[in-house]
């Protein structure tokens, strides 16, 4: 009741509404997590895994439709999310990635290739349930207005809010959100604190005496590094509405080819094989009968010097 | 703007093409307003120049074709709407170029009606039409309009065949800034509520396929978010190590861990394994080569110790050396010894005449002793003439016993 209560009084973009008393800014994010009818294990798993990975999502049944998705927005008015994040399913293999803001928008929707899920990786990192990650984002999202408004969505969806019921005090891992190939790369990695050799005494962030080096063991030098969690997956967007799941489209990725699109013209080339061989035959038929080396067929005329002619 | 404006009267001027002037002129004067609240779009503006200029040469080269070809200039392509508009007056042969500068942020409704007439595809009518038609819409990636990354990849002779897909590029930056600004988080947040990080830079990445260094570069980007981010959360004083005692539940339960234990273990079993097999195949090999040697030493050896006894008789055979006689004599001695008894035995033996003793001449006699044993069983002169084994009626008159005959071939085909 009081998480209704908190967030009846908040704005879609987690501000809270002036009047409250504390009228610092805060950022509140609650993500639904559902996907289509038709998801195959692996996005299933997919679906499971960054379901474990953010504390703040809530993971709701399969929704039965792919065409009205207009009840989602609904679906997260019910639930009290303010993100939502549906994997639809086409022909049992191609995954589409829907993120909204509802219930004003924008919606962004991706096409997920190269799905790796966390168990199928076996990579050796972990981290706490619940922990908020870090987000690291690349520089050129901030090039071109589409891909800010992505990693507006991104950071909303992914960046895991302080105000959480279910997060860890600590900070364990990071999620790397790369453009490459105008795709969005995503990784996900521990991050793993080791002491170096040496702590220094006089260092600038230990202002405490010397022998407090055992004592506060965490806060001396350390070497960062990090191990790879799992999962990974590419997103490549494909369209943005202005509304959620609706309105009028803003941003279309024209270079995004539909891998039906690309099936058929697969199939298309194939056929273009024979096509060109059936045609070729054709030619060559013309041309025998134009050369009159066909019985019975072409223009081929009698002259003077034709046997017939002679020996009549 | 001015050498825009020379720009499109002259592009007028060499086409001879008549424009829809008041609606334009009206549009113009619009944009013009709006580009003076709003920021100035130099790079779109040098962009639009570039793209008409290649346009000209492209259609001076091909303006045969493009009898019908419509040519729309749309500036950062949010002026759609009008497109649809123009594409019937373009029907007509004339060569359409329209140039709207930076429309940003009109009023609404006219967005709106932008949004909506987007959705269809004019490339592709016009390709139905059999005119080439060329679409240019004002990006600074222009020239990436044609090119589809899956075409390249057939063979060169089915790509008749296949008729390229294309789509509109909206990207309507003033509805997306709006957008953004709806519902972005507020920039006075504390760095701990969000703990967002951008790189420095953009990350470089040449080559997308090549594992190792595309996750390399993500890895680095994240290390270097990593880095600043605990930087920060420690300047806010948010925890950030889980300290050594905290222990909670975690993403990977600890079954999926000890998979990836006993995944990691097998590997390196499996590693550990087939480095001991080689090391023994080389160990084999390289323990022939070793045992021969020893044998080649162990004969050289042999070899060494019999030429050195040789060496050592020669020398005494023909040494008179006064320095070695004496110990060749006492040498000589033993040798000799053995040597002389061992025949006097045998002569006093011979002497004597008595032969061996009982038991070997007893078992002589049983088993025979001495003589030749080869060729005993084979014929000589004397057993081939033995003729006291034959006779004449034996072989003529077939048995002793004298059976019947046996009949004759015929007689016996009758039977």
């Amino acid at each position: 009741m009081s998480a209704y209560k908190s967030f009846s009084k908040q704005k879609p973009n987690g501000q809270k509404q002036n009047g409250d008393e504390d009228t610092r800014p805060k950022n509140r994010q609650r993500v639904l997590m559902l996907s289509s009818r038709g998801v195959t294990h692996r996005h299933r798993h997919l679906l499971a895994d960054l379901n474990s990975l953010l504390p703040h999502s809530r993971k709701d049944a399969k929704l039965d439709t792919k065409t009205q998705l207009g009840q989602l927005n609904e679906l997260a008015d019910l639930y009290s999310c303010n993100n939502v994040m549906f994997f639809e399913a086409r022909k049992g293999k191609d995954l589409y990635v829907w993120l909204s803001k509802p219930p004003n928008g924008p919606t962004i929707k991706f096409h997920a290739n190269n799905l790796h899920t966390m168990e199928e990786l076996n990579f050796t990192g972990n981290c706490l349930k619940g922990s908020r990650p870090v987000l690291s984002f690349d520089a050129a999202f901030e090039k071109q207005a589409h891909t800010r408004v992505i990693k507006e969505l991104l950071t909303h969806t992914f960046g895991v809010p302080q105000t959480s019921r279910k997060i860890k005090p600590f900070v364990d891992h990071v999620m790397g959100f790369t453009i490459a190939d105008n795709k969005i790369w995503i990784r996900c990695y521990q991050i793993a604190e080791t002491e170096s050799a040496k702590a220094k005494p006089g260092d600038g962030d230990e202002d405490a005496a010397p022998t407090a080096t055992v004592a506060k063991a965490g806060k001396g030098e350390t070497n960062v590094s990090l191990v790879e969690i799992g999962p990974r997956f590419v997103l490549t967007p494909i369209v943005i509405l202005e509304g959620s799941f609706g309105g009028p489209v803003i941003y279309e990725n024209k270079e995004f080819v539909s891998p039906n699109q690309i099936r058929s013209d697969l199939r298309k080339a194939k056929a273009g094989r024979y096509n060109t061989r059936a045609e070729g035959t054709v030619e060559r038929k013309a041309k025998k009968r134009d050369m009159g080396l066909r019985t019975g067929e072409g223009p081929r005329t009698v002259d003077e010097l034709d046997e017939r002619v002679l020996f009549a | 703007m001015a050498k825009d404006g020379t720009l499109k009267a002259a592009l007028r001027r060499q086409k001879g093409v008549d424009i829809k002037k008041a609606k334009q002129k009206k549009h113009q004067k619009h944009a013009e307003k709006e580009r003076k609240q709003k920021r100035s779009s130099e790079v779109d503006i040098g962009a639009l120049q570039e793209a008409i200029a290649g346009k000209l040469d492209e259609l001076d080269d091909e303006d045969a074709a493009a009898g019908g070809a419509q040519l729309d200039e749309l500036a950062n392509g949010e002026a759609e709407g009008w497109e649809t508009d123009e594409s019937e007056d373009a029907a007509d042969g004339g060569l359409n170029v329209e140039t709207f500068e930076d429309e940003s942020e009109s009023d609404s409704d006219e967005d709106e009606t932008f949004y909506t007439a987007a959705g269809g595809s004019p490339v592709k009518k016009a390709q139905t039409n059999g005119a080439a038609a060329a679409d240019e819409e004002n990006d600074e990636d222009e020239d990436e309009d044609i090119p589809l990354s899956d075409i390249e990849s057939l063979a060169s002779d089915d790509k008749g065949d296949v008729i390229p897909h294309q789509r509109l590029t909206i990207n309507n930056t003033a509805a997306l800034t709006r957008s953004l600004k709806s519902f972005a988080l507020p920039a006075s947040l504390p760095f701990a509520a969000v703990q967002s990080v951008t790189s420095a830079e953009p990350v470089q990445i040449n080559d997308v396929e090549d594992d190792l260094n595309r996750e390399l570069a993500f890895y680095r980007q994240s290390l270097d978010a990593v880095k600043e981010a605990r930087a920060k959360l420690k300047k806010e004083g948010v925890p950030f190590t889980r300290p050594a005692d905290y222990f909670a539940e975690m993403v990977k339960s600890e079954e999926q861990m000890g998979k990836v234990r006993t995944k990691m273990l097998d590997e390196a079993a499996r590693k550990k394994a087939s480095t001991d097999a080689r090391r023994q195949r080389d160990l084999k090999k390289f323990g022939k080569a070793v045992q021969v040697a020893k044998l080649q030493e162990r004969d050289k050896a042999k070899r060494d110790t019999l030429d050195k006894i040789n060496a050592l008789k020669r020398k005494r055979q023909s040494g008179n050396d006064a320095l070695t006689a004496n110990e060749d004599d006492r040498f000589d001695v033993a040798l000799e010894d053995a040597a002389e008894t061992d025949k006097k035995d045998r002569a006093s033996r011979k002497a004597s005449g008595a032969g061996p003793n009982r038991k070997r001449q007893k078992k002589d006699e049983k088993f025979g002793f001495g003589g030749k044993k080869k060729f005993a069983k084979s014929n000589d002169a004397k057993s081939a003439g033995d003729m006291s084994g034959f006779s004449v009626k034996r072989m003529k008159g077939g048995k002793p016993g004298g059976g019947k005959q046996r009949p004759g071939k015929n007689r016996r085909a009758k039977v």
